[in-house]
């Protein structure tokens, strides 16, 4: 009777999860056909909050690159689709053009910016982000903060346009989080959870800290980028304001804080709270907004691991699964 | 067969009994209770919050003459007015637009006053295909500003934009600045904004074909502080005309230091717009803002109705003064055309819960309105129509009860308007 070790990845949760997951995405996929325009552009926004969050998670929680300045990549790609749409491109190849652009901006942004700590990069991000919305400002045909609209989609009837937009955002979501699943499962996520727990005895046992930072670090402004890039094609209207304001990153800080920090499930969580608390609360104005600090409070000090660090203990195995299960088995 | 006939006459009497049970509450629903919601967006708190001070009093106003109800094509409808203050800020506007449409079903969308306020909601609205009427802000900053290429078909389907232009500034200016006799020497200070660069653009070049000398110092970032090298070229150049496009407290600054360094008194006309719209601009200069000459898109003295409230210009001020103990602004009537035009809009519809019909119908509406003809098949564009700008004067107030009077001076734009003032020199 000897013990034997045996290693699985998956289990029944994570089948679970798998199948909740797919049929989300049935749903949203054929929201045109239930809830029409409406539906469409609300599922948008979900898909958009889930992009922001599942990236700064990424981020913040797996790299411990704790930013405040994503909407660089948020507002850019935004910026990029106005200019490359009025320089005759179609507006859905301008929005995936712009995605790539946020992950070469990425990849340069990281060549200079990994090398700061905490605070300094946190802050230096958000000083790009300001120094690209001044940019913006600079061009005529953005008019400085009056802004103007991505003019070029209304050739597409409406129904056919917010179709296309949901199953482009749909697409975009997905291939970003199987991303990050697949990187998570890979050798590089154990670097990357070495890294994050103790960056100094990562190197020392040989993680290539940079590059393993920089790799999350473009796949968080790639997603971030398709973020803006759909956010704009969903609600037509580009204002620097709007798209470079900090408000953004206080929302991915309350989706990620919610949900739990440093897995994808409390991002996604986090990502569905604040749809569905934005869509019953917002009309309230002011009150709303006092109320979601109110509810990151509340987190903060009950439950500092958000509501996945108190859910996902208790469920046997992961939900999506990125580690290992190790059971004793008698054989 | 007696009791059959019975039970038919029976099943016979209930069932007509039910039916006209049924016909008749649909009929009453559809008398009283089938609502239709308008959105109403316009900037009441923050720095552009003279444009939304007098919205609640309007609103009050339609809410009270719509609350019967009203008949459109022979069905009845309740009318529910939502409004929202977007704080002047232009993404809290595009976010109430969605939540007016995602959440509250809205079947009109109005949006007043500014592109920081119009823009963002006309974006919301054609992306969600809801119509959107909006006034106060030139139509080109709304039609070119958002896109839109000059002789291409109109990319806008849902989106419609009443009022003036830069066309109408130009023909309202020329008639008011040959009231008096000056040398044509117009100094001007534009900023580097939108409206700003539209009008260096359109506007300049079409006062020097009139023959002015327009003498430009440049475009200044808003928020400046020293305006003293402009002061001086615009002494050089012996200026007698002043025409400006600030935002309120640029102008109490530029102003104050031109009449330190002795520029008002050699100034015939004072031309503001943007500023000078309001009471409590022209009263924040104090004596400076005597004989401030500027160019209203509503004055109580137009001689329209609104087909809404049935009030016209002289009663819907008095009424706000009465109510509110503050003076009279054009914007009272500005923001109550937005809603005589919705309303003609959807009764324009065969079916007014049908966007895509009423959008259509928009496109061939001529309304009446509080502001006057709305006519959105004569426009200088597809989806929009022309309003009038007309010249006026703050003079200061010789009857009371308020510091001064705002006269009209011209009428080139609309000349229904009587013209009851004559312009006093700035420097007399």
């Amino acid at each position: 009777m000897s013990a034997q070790l045996v290693v699985t990845r998956g289990g029944t949760t994570s089948r679970i999860t798998l199948a909740l997951l797919a049929f989300a995405v049935i749903v949203l996929a054929a929201t045109p056909w239930f809830f029409g325009v409406g539906g469409s552009g609300r599922a948008v926004a979900l898909l958009v909050y889930v992009l922001l969050a599942v990236m700064w998670n990424a981020l913040a929680g797996f790299a411990g690159l704790v930013s405040i300045g994503q909407t660089l990549f948020f507002g850019v790609a935004a910026y990029t689709t106005i200019r490359l749409s009025n320089a005759g491109l179609d507006p859905y190849l301008a929005i995936l053009a712009s995605v790539a652009i946020g992950a070469v901006l990425g990849y340069v942004t990281s060549l200079f910016m990994l090398s700061l700590k905490d605070g300094e990069f946190a802050i230096g991000m958000w000083v790009l982000s300001s120094l690209a919305h001044l940019c913006v400002n600079l061009d005529p045909l953005i008019q400085g903060e009056t802004g103007t609209s991505l003019i070029s989609l209304n050739g597409y009837a409406i129904e056919t346009r917010s179709s296309i937009t949901l199953w482009l955002a749909l697409v975009l979501t997905l291939a970003v989080l199987a991303a990050l699943f697949a990187l998570l499962r890979s050798p590089t996520g154990a670097a990357i959870t070495a890294v994050r727990d103790d960056e100094l005895g990562a190197r020392s046992i040989g993680v290539n800290v940079i590059r393993t930072k920089r790799i999350v670090f473009v796949l968080a402004a790639t997603g971030t980028a398709a973020a803006g890039a759909l956010w704009l094609a969903s609600n037509l209207n580009f204002q620097p304001r709007a798209f470079f304001g900090v408000h953004w990153t206080a929302y991915m800080l309350f989706m990620v804080l919610v949900g739990g920090l440093g897995r994808i499930e409390g991002a996604l969580i986090g990502a569905v709270l604040f749809f569905v608390i934005e869509t019953f609360f917002a009309s309230y104005g002011a009150w709303y907004l006092v109320g979601l600090g109110g509810v990151a409070v509340f987190f903060a000090l009950v439950l500092p691991n958000g509501l996945w660090g108190w859910i996902g203990p208790r469920l046997p195995g992961e939900a999506i699964p990125t580690g290992y299960i190790i059971n004793k088995s008698k054989t | 067969m007696t009791f059959d006939f019975t039970r038919r006459s029976v099943l016979l009497g209930a069932g007509a009994a039910l039916g006209t049970f049924v016909l008749g509450r649909s009929q009453a629903l559809a008398q009283a209770t089938v609502p239709l919601k308008i959105g109403f967006i316009s900037p009441v708190s923050g720095p552009l919050a003279g444009f939304g001070e007098t919205d609640g009093y309007i609103l009050d106003r339609a809410r009270e003459a719509l609350a019967g109800g009203v008949t459109m094509n022979g069905t009845g409808y309740s009318v529910e007015l939502l409004d929202r203050d977007t704080q002047s800020d232009p993404s809290r506007a595009g976010q109430l637009a969605r939540e007016l449409i995602n959440s509250d079903g809205v079947d009109i969308m109005i949006a007043v006053s500014t592109p920081e306020t119009i823009n963002p909601v006309s974006d919301a609205c054609e992306a969600a295909g809801v119509p959107c009427i909006s006034t106060v802000m030139p139509w080109e900053a709304w039609y070119f500003g958002r896109g839109a290429k000059p002789g291409e078909p109109s990319p806008f389907t849902y989106g419609f934009h009443f009022g003036f232009g830069v066309d109408e500034f130009y023909r309202a200016y020329i008639s008011q600045w040959d009231l008096i006799e000056t040398n044509r020497k117009v100094g001007v200070m534009y900023p580097n904004d939108a409206d700003g660069n539209a009008v260096r653009a359109v506007l300049a070049p079409r006062l020097v074909e009139a023959g002015y000398e327009v003498i430009d110092p440049g475009a200044y970032e808003t928020g400046t502080q020293d305006y003293s090298q402009q002061i001086r070229i615009f002494r050089e150049a012996g200026i007698e005309i002043f025409n400006t496009f600030p935002i309120p407290p640029d102008f109490a600054a530029f102003w104050r230091q031109a009449a330190q360094q002795g520029l008002h008194r050699q100034i015939k006309i004072v031309q503001t717009a943007k500023t000078g719209l309001f009471p409590g601009d022209i009263e924040a200069l104090g004596t400076l803002g005597n004989n401030i000459a500027s160019a209203a898109y509503w004055h109580r003295d137009f001689p329209y109705t609104s087909p809404v409230t049935g009030l016209n210009g002289v009663a819907l001020c008095d009424g706000y003064e009465a109510a509110t103990g503050r003076q009279w602004t054009q914007q009272l009537g500005a923001s109550l055309s937005a809603i005589d035009v919705a309303m003609a809009a959807l009764a324009a519809a065969a079916d007014p819960k049908d966007k895509d019909g009423v959008a259509a119908a928009i496109a061939g509406l001529t309304a009446d309105s509080i502001a006057g003809v709305v006519d959105f098949t004569t426009g200088p564009v597809p989806n929009v129509a022309h309003g009038p700008i007309i010249g006026t004067q703050w003079q200061p107030s010789e009857k009371g009860p308020h510091q001064f009077d705002y006269v009209v001076t011209e009428n080139a734009t609309d000349p229904n308007v009587p013209v009851v003032g004559t312009l006093v020199p700035y420097n007399a």
